[in-house]
């Protein structure tokens, strides 16, 4: 039948509401429902609301010095990752240099290689059998601080030195015909640092976000140290049981509720401050602003020595076993790597550990991927109206990031138990963190790339008669192909590292993934001298399938890609 | 799930869903498929542990190979979390079978109602392990104290570093610092630990102090308190395999572990260790580690012919080598080899704390610990 011209609008326009409305509602059933319900199950049980128990946190041994030492820790992870990223970033930006994509791979990987294994790989440079640096308990602050710059200087690169690379040659060239441009000291002051600032203050609140949330290098780096988030991982397991451990349900509240209200206000500001890097001067191809560098090498060797350095140790540590005795040796052997194929010291074999973690990946990225795609579509239609929705649905999107991994697995445990402990047989039930944490990932690369296409090209299929599934598919899609593979492979490779709400959630021993077997092993008594290079063996075939996965990702990345990934 | 996670990964999601793939079970325990004939089910076994080093796959398989049915297994962190998982999953329990309950937390289960009595036909278990609890509702399968361990290289009488006496000694300015111990909050050893310092120093000659004071004594003195028994004695003692790891301190010369621990080190180090136990009377605790029949399971029986299967001196013989612990059979001892034996002491005299006072005074005795460590 056919319809008024008007009446097709508002019918199109109520359609696409309604297709904007139903990723939204699933995403925001998925994040907020079990934590809603893990929050209602604490305050049920401990009889408190939230703001009644931060002097909890206080008056436990285990928790005293907590807040004081997450703030403390998270604040000079992001100096040291600024201090050492910063100049890392202006030398790729900045000049021209052979292999450059690689080198980009290479110093960005940190970033998605698993923190359990980054964490071993530390240890391993800095043990017995590295630089002997871990006999010394003040050493373990200082290598913590080292580890979270290691993991997030990548942040520091893919926000930085796309806005140095993509700049415009003639603006400085311009600027130093100016009284200002006379001295580098004036272009310093004057054109750069204003330039770079909101990319660099954008990186370090996401620095500050990852490093105040960290788990798995806190809780293997600085052992005899407690954050927020460790102290959830703690007593989290007897949460929520009525009338037992009263004040481990107060622990947990406080904590999360703490580490929630920072987090989301740093997530305001980075929203805040990603709107004014938006505001860019004229691009250019960055190879049309690129100098010769000279003296660049001094900077990037060393950083790439630094970046892979704990990756080779990790390697190196599952070839070598101890010799027992009087005198403290090692040597090289194949035997850990055996024992781990073989599963003989563990419930599963790593090849069955890595079997379920693809599992779990495939099935990440089965959702997120349709589901960050439908809300970056959402957004950017909202932003194309105009409608004042587009920035809170942005900001929702990011959410996950403001809640971390543990919090993740206890509120969905804690959830659970409000629903139905069946789910506790579920094996799907550990993705469901793996979706949550991979889509705002996804959305990340999607939006930006759905923002620099080009409307006319949607106007002129229209105008071509194409329905909206051939504009999808023939259009869209072909258009947007690398940033999906990108991140499609980035949501695999965060299901695969992921550590903090799998350690709570698998509770199958089938269901063991790698980094959930890598700490098991990592935690089982080592009289038996084998044990350790086993866990290495398991954490290196980690390693070594996300390295994999992100070097193909990087071969499908826009060229100025300034995304967060 | 392994490779099938793989392959059906979203036709299962959508079976598991909508509820296609299983058919009606009747109370004969058979499945009535579409037809409506009876078929057998596959015979499960779901077990709650914690990671149980002498329960491999090859073990695991052994037992399916013997009996026909299929083993499961829900891995948590230690005790005390298995607990948790039985009261968190009271309503619908999730496993048949708890292995790893101790005598710290066997009285909580049992008063909760989460187990229930077994079945399994027991006639060689030694007297010993029936000590701490003689009722039906729980069955050893291994044993061991916990005390302290120290390095022998660390004594040192000229700089007034003694064997201690007493544990007051463990509070002097020479072992400043020098002494780990895994908190009772989080870690079973360390809370096996603390319950023994509340009956050694109800015994001692002192009547003027109580335990909690030599725990405020020790923090005062530097006592360092981790998470877990992995972090005090890899990390931080320094007399035993830990300096070898590359998280390795060694700050500390004493650390709370199993006494039969020199004897494990030496046993995977050719007869070579620095480390031994601290036997004093009452300072150390007998730690039992029961399986258990979860309350309200339909295959209590298949939890009863396990219970069995890990009675069998195949088995539990072997405790000593596959799990580090002594074995609880009749007659059953450590192995000699390596110096295993040797370097293993037993206490005289454990702590004598029963697990019905143990239930009772738990969570007051964590309060007032926490008030003495703040």
């Amino acid at each position: 039948m056919a319809c008024s011209l008007g009446g097709c609008n508002g019918l199109k326009r109520k359609f696409e509401n309604i297709e904007v409305a139903l990723p939204f509602f699933l995403f925001s059933a998925l994040v907020i429902i079990p934590l809603l319900l893990a929050l209602d199950r604490l305050i049920y049980v401990s009889g408190k609301m939230p703001w009644q128990v931060f002097s909890s946190l206080d008056e436990h041994y285990l928790s005293q010095d907590a807040i004081g030492f997450t703030f403390l820790q998270a604040l000079l992870s992001t100096a040291l990752t600024l201090a050492i990223g910063i100049p890392i970033a202006w030398q790729l930006g900045r000049y021209h240099w052979p292999r450059i994509r690689l080198m980009r791979a290479l110093l960005t990987l940190p970033f998605v290689t698993p923190a359990i294994v980054a964490a071993m790989g530390f240890m391993a440079i800095l043990g017995s059998d590295g630089f002997d640096l871990r006999g010394e308990r003040s050493t373990y602050l200082v290598s913590l601080l080292f580890a979270h710059a290691w993991f997030n200087i990548a942040l520091v690169i893919r926000f930085v030195d796309p806005v140095i690379s993509n700049l415009d040659p003639r603006m400085e060239e311009q600027l130093r015909l100016l009284p200002a441009g006379n001295s580098r000291w004036g272009r310093l002051r004057c054109f750069w640092i204003p330039l770079m600032f909101p990319s660099i203050l954008c990186a370090a609140v996401l620095t500050f976000v990852f490093s105040f949330t960290s788990f798995a290098m806190v809780r293997w780096m600085t052992p005899s140290n407690a954050t927020l988030e460790t102290v959830m991982a703690d007593v989290g397991g007897a949460a929520g049981i009525e009338n037992y451990q009263i004040y481990s349900n107060e622990l947990v509240l406080a904590s999360s509720t703490i580490q929630f209200l920072v987090l989301i206000l740093a997530l305001w500001l980075l929203s805040a401050l990603q709107a004014k890097r938006s505001r860019t001067i004229a691009e250019v191809s960055e190879s049309h602003s690129r100098k010769k560098g000279r003296t660049g090498w001094l900077v990037l060797i060393p950083a790439l020595l630094f970046c892979l350095s704990p990756l080779m140790a990790v390697i190196r540590s599952s070839l070598r076993v101890a010799e027992r005795g009087p005198v403290i040796s090692h040597r090289w052997t194949l035997e850990g790597w055996q024992s781990a194929i073989s599963g003989d010291y563990a419930y599963i074999s790593i090849i069955d550990a890595l079997q379920n973690s693809l599992g779990y990946a495939i099935l990440t990225l089965v959702i997120s991927l349709p589901l960050g795609w439908s809300l970056s579509s959402g957004i950017h239609l909202l932003e194309k109206r105009g409608s004042y929705w587009a920035k809170p649905l942005d900001i929702l999107t990011m959410l996950p990031l403001a809640i971390s991994g543990v919090m993740l697995g206890l509120g969905i445990l804690l959830g659970i138990i409000r629903i139905s402990t069946v789910f506790f047989t579920m094996w799907w039930m550990p993705a469901i963190p793996h979706i949550m944490l991979s889509t705002p990932f996804v959305v990340r690369l999607l939006l930006p790339a759905m923002r620099r296409q080009d409307p006319e090209l949607i106007e002129n299929a229209q105008v071509l008669a194409m329905n909206r599934w051939q504009i999808l598919t023939k259009i869209r899609m072909p258009l947007l192909r690398g940033p999906l593979i990108v991140a499609g492979i980035i949501a695999i490779a965060m299901s695969m590292g992921e550590f903090g709400a799998s350690w709570i959630l698998v509770r199958t021993g089938a269901w063991d993934t790698l980094p959930v077997l890598v700490d098991q092993l990592m935690t089982r008594p080592g009289f038996d001298p084998l044990v350790k290079p086993t866990a290495m063996a398991a954490a290196s075939l980690l390693m070594l399938t996300t390295l994999i996965l992100f070097l193909v990702a990087e071969r499908f990345r826009p060229d100025g890609d300034g995304g967060m990934f | 799930m392994n490779s099938k996670v793989v392959l059906v990964t979203l036709i299962a999601f959508l079976a598991s869903i909508s509820g296609c793939l299983t058919g009606a079970i009747d109370d004969k325990g058979m499945m009535i498929d579409e037809r409506g004939v009876e078929v057998p089910t596959e015979r499960v076994l779901t077990i709650v542990t914690y990671d149980i080093y002498g329960l491999t796959s090859e073990r695991i398989m052994e037992f399916t190979n013997q009996t026909g049915i299929k083993v499961e297994m829900i891995k948590l962190g230690d005790a005390g979390a298995i607990l948790n998982h039985l009261l968190q999953t009271k309503e619908a329990p999730q496993a048949d079978l708890a292995l790893g309950l101790d005598n710290t937390y066997l009285q909580q289960a049992i008063d909760r109602n989460v187990i229930q009595s077994h079945g399994a036909n027991i006639s060689n278990v030694m007297e010993s392990a029936w000590l701490p609890y003689n009722g039906t509702m729980a069955v050893p399968f291994d044993q061991g104290s916990i005390c302290l361990n120290y390095d022998t290289n660390s004594i040192n009488s000229s700089q007034g570093r003694d064997v201690p006496t007493s544990l007051w000694n463990l509070s002097e300015e020479a072992w400043k610092g020098k002494v780990a111990i895994p908190s009772p909050v989080t870690s079973s050893p360390g809370r096996a630990f603390m319950i023994a310092t509340t009956d050694y120093f109800a015994n001692d000659d002192d009547e003027t102090t109580n335990w909690t004071d030599w725990w405020s004594a020790m923090v005062d003195n530097d006592v360092i308190i981790t998470s877990g028994w992995t972090e005090a004695y890899e990390t931080h003692y320094s007399g035993g395999y830990g300096v070898w790891n590359d998280d390795h301190i060694g700050d500390a010369n004493f650390v709370v572990s199993y006494c039969h621990s020199p004897g494990v080190e030496a046993y995977w180090a050719d007869n070579y260790t620095i480390s031994t136990s601290l036997t004093l009377d009452r300072a150390s605790f007998h730690q039992v580690e029961y399986a258990t029949v979860v309350n309200g399971t339909a295959n209590a029986e298949y939890a009863d012919l396990f219970i069995e299967y890990l009675l069998t001196e195949d088995v539990n013989l072997n405790m000593p080598i596959e799990n580090s612990m002594y074995s609880v059979l009749i007659d059953s001892g450590l192995p000699a080899d390596n110096g295993y034996l040797y370097h293993s002491e037993l206490p005289s005299l454990n702590a004598q704390v029963s697990p019905e006072e143990i239930a009772e005074n738990m969570d007051s005795w964590l309060a007032a610990w926490e008030a003495a460590m703040v």
